[in-house]
């Protein structure tokens, strides 16, 4: 089965972030990169349904600047065969303008199955997946949390509110991967990691959809103030139900 | 030459030659392993050859056995002059030592032989019913060749015993050598002949006695090398071939070339494991010393190093006639397969085969086992080269490490902090950090190494303020590296990802060169052992000293102001950390600063204490593996602490702090845990706080 994964490069979430001077992006100044947590799982679902069907081809394509090719390499010591890199100076918000260039790219591919995280846990648009499914015609199921194929059918299991729900569709297929498809992303052991090296890795211009949505604006939500200790035990109870009232105004 | 010496020479040689048929197929399987150099610093090995080898000095810590058996290799060492007189003696009638050496000397020979066997006859007696009557826990276990032990024994109380009944039937038998031949000098053979003189036919008997002798010592050779005597060959060279007790500073991993093109990292099977590895594996005696000194082991966890040993020698018979087409070698595994069993049997591997991930990840790499085994042998070395194994060519370990291998990625700490927040606990104490210095100019004395504990544990936190103090309270000129401090990767080196620990040594030497650093000191034993032996072989060269030593000599320049009134009398134990003690020797600095912080302190040793300490659990790694079976060592070795009766135990590292104190919430004592740098700065002079 050839199945194409599209993967982001995205700040570590458990940095500290500053605004950028240009006061639209986040600072670059003590931030670590990394495969978007979702993009980690899609990249393991594909490569467990290689494992299990047997075979098969899983190419991870990523748009970004250069530095993306790093993300695309821990793909590729993750067991990924082969990566695509759609240069660009910078990933714009624009989930649109992206998904025009991967469906550009993924159109020719004769991919079976195409495989997104549900999210990029940067910009938690969560679009760009869906949007590409509707440029390519294919089928989409967004939000998987469970992912098997059979010949030229898969289906699919979705968390509801208050259940699940199995739905199935002809390949080829677009699905965004949510959480608990697989409960960790595989380490890239050191021989995948040299292995990977010698993995084909292709790097052309992005062919970005024209921009219209941009940054304004981004701001850092305001600081916590400092936690009180009003007292301890029963005594406490009295000042800080009138705290309650008087201060915090929620009783 | 009469028929019988001819029969004799015979026998010699047919036993001469299947010996060293064996010896040369022996060496011939190390071949199978990785080569490296043993050759250095050939004073030092001959020195432990001297020590461990013929002194038995390691031997010797277990008192009982230790001296049964160091008696029977010292009795082997003489008697083995003897044997070589014998064995000459049935080709060649004419020859004795007595011909050859001066009267008195060989009267003392002759004495020497007869005593020894005396001693030999005792110790294996006393040892025959020590395996038989009441084995002690170490001598029992799946991996023991029980049987073996007890018939080897039996072997050696027969070759003593065929000494004294050779010589006496000789004195019964000859009337004309009762003169020469007899005397004080051979009290039992005499006196034994003595007895004999009336008895009919001691010529023949005679005969089938010494014959009985020869047959035994040609026999016991040729059954060494199929057995774990082999160790009787092998382990005075293994003492000599072996780094465990230096040449090198010990303890140290070995040093990998990760940009080398290779097929496998680490080791899987035994062809990845160096000669030295496959010789410790002749050499294992299966004492089981190591397996009874194990924390995870005593603790019910899977693993027993003396398995990992014997594990490696089962897989190198299996494995190496296999490879050698020696399908028809006696003795060997491969004996007992057919073509398809052997073809099978070269399947095999040595991790999952033979030793599982389970045993492997258990380790606490407390070098208990290395630091026991009488015949210097490394197990801990093959466990870190299958852990590599696991980590580096199948990214296999326990899920839950994974966190920490990215954590270590992203923030350069084990745990999800962000690096922002290292020296938080330095808020308002007026600590410079290297940038701030360098920007005034300034080139501090001394680096406080504050490690990953120490700068995000709110326990650990409260050790760095007050080692921090006692260095401010005696003027010492140091700074901290405040946030470009990082992880030096000690903990991914000790669970296998060498590449991840490059990485992260690399960062961290790349820091401390641009600040010109000279001399490091830390409270941290992991980071003590990494930086100062590891970190050379990345290029990285500091002086690096543990605070307990430093704290020492601080106090020994009188530079520490202490507020010298008696308190109150406290009790106080101390518990060795394994990095600190086994890896680094260093026992008496951290007791000694405690006796001189509380000059009224009544001080306890726990049970197992110094080289034998137990250790708290958290070593190898352990501190990011769930403990989820048996029962937890940090417990056994809290409840071991605590019956000392101690009001305080103290520790010099914070993993150990993490580890003992849990154990004592566990047990619900009412016993604090403190660093010995909590017990010096609360004796500060203008200090609020006493321990
Ligand atoms: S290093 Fe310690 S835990 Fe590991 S095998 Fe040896 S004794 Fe056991
Ligand atoms: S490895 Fe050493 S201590 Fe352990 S059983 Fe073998 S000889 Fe004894």
């Amino acid at each position: 089965m050839k199945i194409a994964v599209c993967i982001k490069r995205v700040a570590d979430m458990g940095a500290r972030f500053q605004i950028g001077a240009d006061g639209t992006s986040v600072s670059d100044a003590g931030i670590k990169y990394d495969m978007s947590d979702f993009d980690e799982w899609a990249v393991e679902a594909a490569l467990q349904l290689n494992e299990k069907h047997g075979g098969g081809e899983v190419t991870v394509i990523s748009l970004g600047p250069d530095a993306a090719q790093e993300t695309i390499r821990k793909a590729l010591a993750m067991g990924a065969d082969k990566g695509v890199h759609l240069k660009a100076d910078r990933i714009p918000f624009d989930g649109f303008a992206i998904a025009e260039a991967l469906a550009a790219e993924l159109k020719d591919g004769a991919y079976d199955l195409i495989l997104f995280g549900r999210i990029a846990v940067d910009s938690a648009a969560g679009v760009t997946g869906a949007m590409v499914a509707e440029l390519l015609g294919l089928p989409c199921v967004t939000a998987v949390s469970k992912l098997d194929v059979n010949g030229a059918m898969g289906t699919a299991e979705r968390q509801v509110e208050g259940g699940v729900e199995t739905l199935s569709f002809p390949l080829p297929a677009l699905c965004t991967i949510d959480q608990g498809l697989v409960t960790q992303a595989r380490y890239p052991s050191l021989k995948g990691i040299m292995a990977a090296k010698k993995k084909p890795l292709e790097s052309k211009p992005a062919q970005l959809g024209a921009i219209s949505v941009s940054v304004r604006k981004m701001e850092l939500p305001p600081e916590r103030s400092a936690g009180r200790i009003v007292g301890e035990g029963a005594a406490a109870v009295p000042e800080l139900i009138r705290l309650l009232q008087t201060e915090a105004k929620v009783l | 030459m009469s028929g019988q010496n001819i029969a004799f020479l015979i026998v010699l040689t047919a036993a001469l030659g299947l010996f060293s048929y064996n010896i040369q197929r022996l060496v011939s399987y190390l071949r199978l392993g990785t080569s490296e150099n043993r050759l250095d610093h050939p004073e030092r090995r001959t020195w432990n050859l001297i020590t461990i080898g013929f002194a038995q000095t390691k031997i010797l810590r277990e008192r009982g056995a230790g001296l049964s058996h160091a008696s029977v290799f010292w009795g082997f060492l003489v008697l083995t002059a003897g044997t070589a007189e014998i064995l000459l003696h049935g080709v060649w009638p004419a020859f004795s030592y007595e011909a050859i050496l001066p009267r008195p000397l060989w009267q003392l020979f002759m004495l020497s032989q007869e005593l020894f066997a005396v001693v030999v006859l005792v110790a294996v007696s006393w040892l025959l019913w020590r395996r038989l009557v009441a084995p002690p826990k170490r001598l029992q276990g799946k991996e023991v060749h029980g049987l073996e032990a007890v018939i080897i024994l039996c072997v050696i109380a027969s070759l003593m015993l065929t000494i004294y009944t050779t010589g006496g039937l000789e004195y019964a038998s000859d009337p004309s050598v009762r003169a020469t031949q007899f005397g004080w000098f051979r009290p039992i053979s005499t006196g034994l002949g003595a007895l004999l003189t009336s008895i009919p036919g001691t010529h023949v008997a005679h005969d089938v006695s010494y014959w009985l002798h020869a047959l035994l010592v040609l026999g016991f050779l040729n059954f060494l090398p199929y057995s774990k005597h082999l160790h009787v060959v092998s382990s005075l060279i293994n003492v000599w071939f072996s780094n465990t007790s230096g040449p090198g500073q010990i303890g140290v991993m070995r040093a990998m070339d990760l940009d080398a093109e290779v097929e496998q990292f680490g080791a899987s099977d035994v062809d990845h494991l160096s000669w030295k590895n496959l010789l410790d594996g002749y050499s294992c005696t299966e004492c089981g010393r190591c397996t009874a000194a194990c924390p995870a082991n005593i603790t019910g966890k899977p693993l027993s190093p003396r398995k990992i040993v014997v594990d490696t020698r089962r897989r190198l018979m299996e494995k190496a006639p296999l490879l050698a087409g020696e399908l028809d070698v006696p003795g060997s595994a491969a004996l007992f397969l057919d073509a398809e069993g052997g073809k099978a049997a070269l399947g095999n591997v040595l991790l999952d085969n033979y030793i599982t991930e389970d045993e492997l990840w258990a380790c606490t790499s407390c070098r208990a086992c290395v630091t026991e085994c009488p015949v210097s042998i490394d197990q801990l070395d093959i466990i870190n080269e299958l852990r590599r194994g696991l980590v580096l060519n199948e990214g296999r370990f326990p899920e839950e490490v994974q966190p920490t291998f990215e954590s270590l990625e992203k923030n350069a700490s084990p745990w999800a902090f962000s690096p922002a927040d290292r020296a938080q606990w330095s808020d308002g104490l007026n600590i410079p950090t290297y940038a701030e210095a360098f920007a005034e100019g300034r080139r501090p004395d001394i680096l406080f190494w504050v490690g990953c504990m120490g700068s995000f544990d709110d326990r650990a936190k409260k050790i760095t303020v007050a080692f921090a103090r006692i260095l401010q309270a005696a003027n010492i000129d140091f700074a901290i590296l405040g946030q470009e401090e990082t992880c030096h990767g000690d903990p991914a080196r000790r669970l296998g990802n060498e590449y991840l620990y490059q990485m992260l040594a690399k960062g961290t030497i790349e820091t401390l060169d641009r600040y010109e650093v000279k001399t490091i000191v830390t409270f941290c034993p992991h980071c003590f052992h990494q930086m100062g032996n590891e970190f050379p072989q990345l290029g990285g060269n500091y002086e690096v000293v543990h605070h307990s030593t430093y704290i020492e000599r601080l106090m020994d320049a009188n530079l520490i102001p202490l507020n010298t009134e008696h308190g109150q009398r406290l009790t106080m134990t101390y518990h060795d950390s394994c990095y600190l003690g086994r890896y680094n020797a260093v026992y008496s600095a951290p007791r000694e600063t405690l006796k001189r912080a509380l000059p009224v302190l009544t001080f306890v040793e726990p049970a197992r204490t110094e080289s034998r300490g137990l250790c708290c659990g958290a070593g190898g790694g352990r501190m990011f593996v769930d403990e989820k079976v048996g029962k937890r060592i940090n417990v056994e070795r809290t409840e071991e602490l605590v019956a000392t009766g101690a009001d305080v135990i103290a520790v010099a590292c914070p993993f150990c702090m993490t580890m003992m104190t849990d154990g004592v919430a566990k047990l619900e004592k009412d016993v604090s845990v403190l660093d010995i740098s909590e017990v010096v700065a609360g004796q500060l002079l203008g200090s609020a706080r006493t321990a």
